[in-house]
Parts: C-alpha cells; sequence; structure tokens
C-alpha cells in the first residue's frame, strides 16, 4: 500500500466527506440526502473544483480495497441477528432471492451482449445488484473491472431507491416481504436504506435480502459468465 | 477502550477473511475467500462458536469511486437501471406472491 501523501489526504478526505453526509441524512431522514448520493457528489465536486486527477485521488484506493474483505466477511452479522425472520419467512424469501439474482444476471448478461459489448465490460456489468465490496470482488474473480462495477453497484442502488417505489406501486407489491426482498435483492444497502422508510420490518427483509443475495450472486456469476458468454 | 474493542474485531474479521482465502486458493473455488470468511463467520455465530457481542461493534467501511465513459458505453447505464428494476420486479413479486399461496393454505387448513 502506497504511503504517499495523496493517499493519505484523499482517504481521509473521503471518509469525512461520508461523515459528514451520514450526519446530515440521519438529521433529516429523506432519501435524495442519502449519504452514498450526497458524499460521492460532494467528492466528485471537490475534485473537479480543485482539479484533481483521477489517479491522483486512486492512490487512496488501495487503502480502500483493503477494507473490501472484511466488509463481505461483516455481513454475517447481520444476517445473524435476522435469523429468526429469515427461518419464519424461509420459502418466500428463497424464492424471491432465486428470481431476483437469477433475473438480474441473466437480463444484464443479454442485454450487454445483445448491444455488442465486450466480455470484459459485461462482466463488469453481471454483479451489478450485489452489494459494493462483493460486487468488486466477484468482478475481480470473472474478468471484470471492479471500480467500473462499483460505478454500476451505484447506479443499481440510485435506481432502487428513485424508481423502485413506483415499479413496486405498479405491480401491487404492498407487502414488507414483497417491497423489503425487491430492494434488498436489486438494490444492496441503498434499498435497504429506502426499505427503512417503510417500517423496521421492510428494512429487516431487505437486509437480509441484501446477504443472501450477496452470496448466490457471488455462487452464480462465474456460471452464469460461463453458461452466457 | 472502545476503539480497541473495534480494532480487535477489525482483525477477528481479518481472521475469518484470511481463513476464507486460504481455502479458496487450496480448493480453487469460483468464488471470492471474503464470501468464503462470512460464510465460516455466520456458521460460527449459527453454531455459538462464536458470539455476537465479540464482533458486533467490528467497523465496516465501503467507498465507491467513479471512471467516466463515453461514446457507445452510455448505453450501459440504461442496461443497468432496466436490469435492476427487472431484478426487484422478479424478487418482489417472487417473494410477495409464495407468502400470500402459503398464508393462504393456512387458513384453508
Amino acid at each position: 500500500m502506497a504511503f504517499t501523501p495523496a493517499a493519505i489526504v484523499f482517504s481521509v478526505l473521503t471518509v469525512a466527506t461520508y461523515v459528514i453526509a451520514n450526519f446530515v441524512y440521519l438529521r433529516f431522514r429523506k432519501t435524495p440526502l442519502n449519504p452514498v448520493i450526497t458524499a460521492t457528489v460532494a467528492l466528485v465536486a471537490i475534485l473537479i473544483l480543485f482539479d484533481v486527477p483521477y489517479e491522483t485521488y486512486m492512490e487512496g484506493g488501495d487503502w480502500v480495497a483493503a477494507f473490501l474483505g472484511p466488509a463481505v466477511v461483516a455481513l454475517a452479522v447481520p444476517l445473524y441477528k435476522h435469523r429468526e425472520l429469515l427461518q419464519k419467512n424461509l420459502v418466500p424469501i428463497a424464492a424471491g432471492i432465486v428470481a431476483g439474482v437469477i433475473a438480474g444476471l441473466v437480463s444484464g448478461t443479454l442485454f450487454t451482449r445483445w448491444l455488442g459489448f465486450t466480455e470484459e465490460l459485461i462482466l463488469t456489468v453481471l454483479p451489478k445488484s450485489l452489494t459494493t465490496p462483493v460486487a468488486m470482488q466477484v468482478a475481480t474473480t470473472i474478468g471484470g473491472i471492479p471500480s467500473l462495477a462499483a460505478v454500476f453497484v451505484m447506479v443499481a442502488g440510485f435506481t432502487g431507491i428513485l424508481l423502485g417505489p413506483y415499479l413496486l406501486q405498479l405491480l401491487n407489491i404492498d407487502s414488507s416481504i414483497g417491497r423489503g426482498i425487491g430492494l434488498g435483492a436489486s438494490a444492496h444497502g441503498l434499498g435497504t436504506a429506502k426499505a427503512f422508510e417503510y417500517g423496521p420490518e421492510d428494512a429487516s427483509m431487505s437486509s437480509v435480502a441484501m446477504t443472501l443475495a450477496a452470496v448466490l450472486g457471488a455462487l452464480l456469476s462465474p456460471l452464469a459468465a460461463w453458461l452466457l458468454l | 477502550m472502545k476503539i480497541v474493542r473495534i480494532i480487535l474485531q477489525l482483525l477477528v474479521l481479518y481472521g475469518f477473511l484470511l481463513i476464507g482465502e486460504a481455502i479458496q486458493a487450496l480448493l480453487q473455488l469460483p468464488m471470492p475467500g471474503s464470501i468464503i470468511g462470512f460464510l465460516l463467520l455466520f456458521s460460527a455465530l449459527l453454531l455459538k462458536i462464536y458470539p455476537l457481542e465479540w464482533i458486533d461493534a467490528g467497523a465496516r467501511s465501503v467507498v465507491d469511486y467513479g471512471p467516466l465513459f463515453s461514446g457507445k458505453g452510455v448505453l450501459l447505464l440504461p442496461i443497468v437501471i432496466i436490469s435492476t428494476l427487472i431484478t426487484m420486479a422478479a424478487a418482489g413479486f417472487a417473494s410477495q406472491y409464495i407468502a400470500n399461496r402459503s398464508a393462504a393454505q393456512k387458513e384453508e387448513s
């Protein structure tokens, strides 16, 4: 890991921006203020304002990557806390996760293939519905570009919180289980933040869905890449 | 003392991660070592080998960054958006449908 001034400045700046953005979100609890959105916008603005090249900013990237692995392992904790909810609704949850993960992998692969994208980009889009650390590691494993995969993860997350409520309403998905599993399986942590606004049960469902979708997605992504390419 | 606990718990997470990566390398599994580490930690919690209190404060940190793309690459955005909506529809519909059906069955019996 590089121990340059830029690496220290930009990793501290990134974390500090996120902490402030999170504080603002917790204060007002409005979807557009989601800290991932506001912190991203603020950081991009700072980088443009001070004319910082992406490579310089990313010197802190190695440091960030070092936290991805433990972040994945840590997902075991929320899943364990929701184990009773999972046990009670095992069949519908499993059905939703399997349907969602397969639909996401197949549609993502087919659309990118139809439009003639390179194999590397197809493999980068593939893990978009998984939580960031898992998606980046899956992208690495199957031959995609991890940093770009993280961007698609964010696009999926924004889609989930901005368009998700309309889609759910349109399809008459109006139960905690339907909303929670739908948001968590497609839009990971951001979807779970949105689910919190519907209520605690939606949020628990979404948290469980995010974790299980990550595991199943990591298992099925190499298979999907092999089958569909 | 809280900071010491968080650092210790982060080290535990790293421990699980290293074991997961060792297993992945040893058995040549096609999934990331971190997922194996996650499964190991979840099993250890379920089997009460490792108590929840010893890991609960462990910090999580995820940060994202975005390179820009131009030309045809812009098409990747609508693809991801549509695919995400398909994913949500499939997951939400399937879970709600099965949940309603098993609830109806319970009422009948």
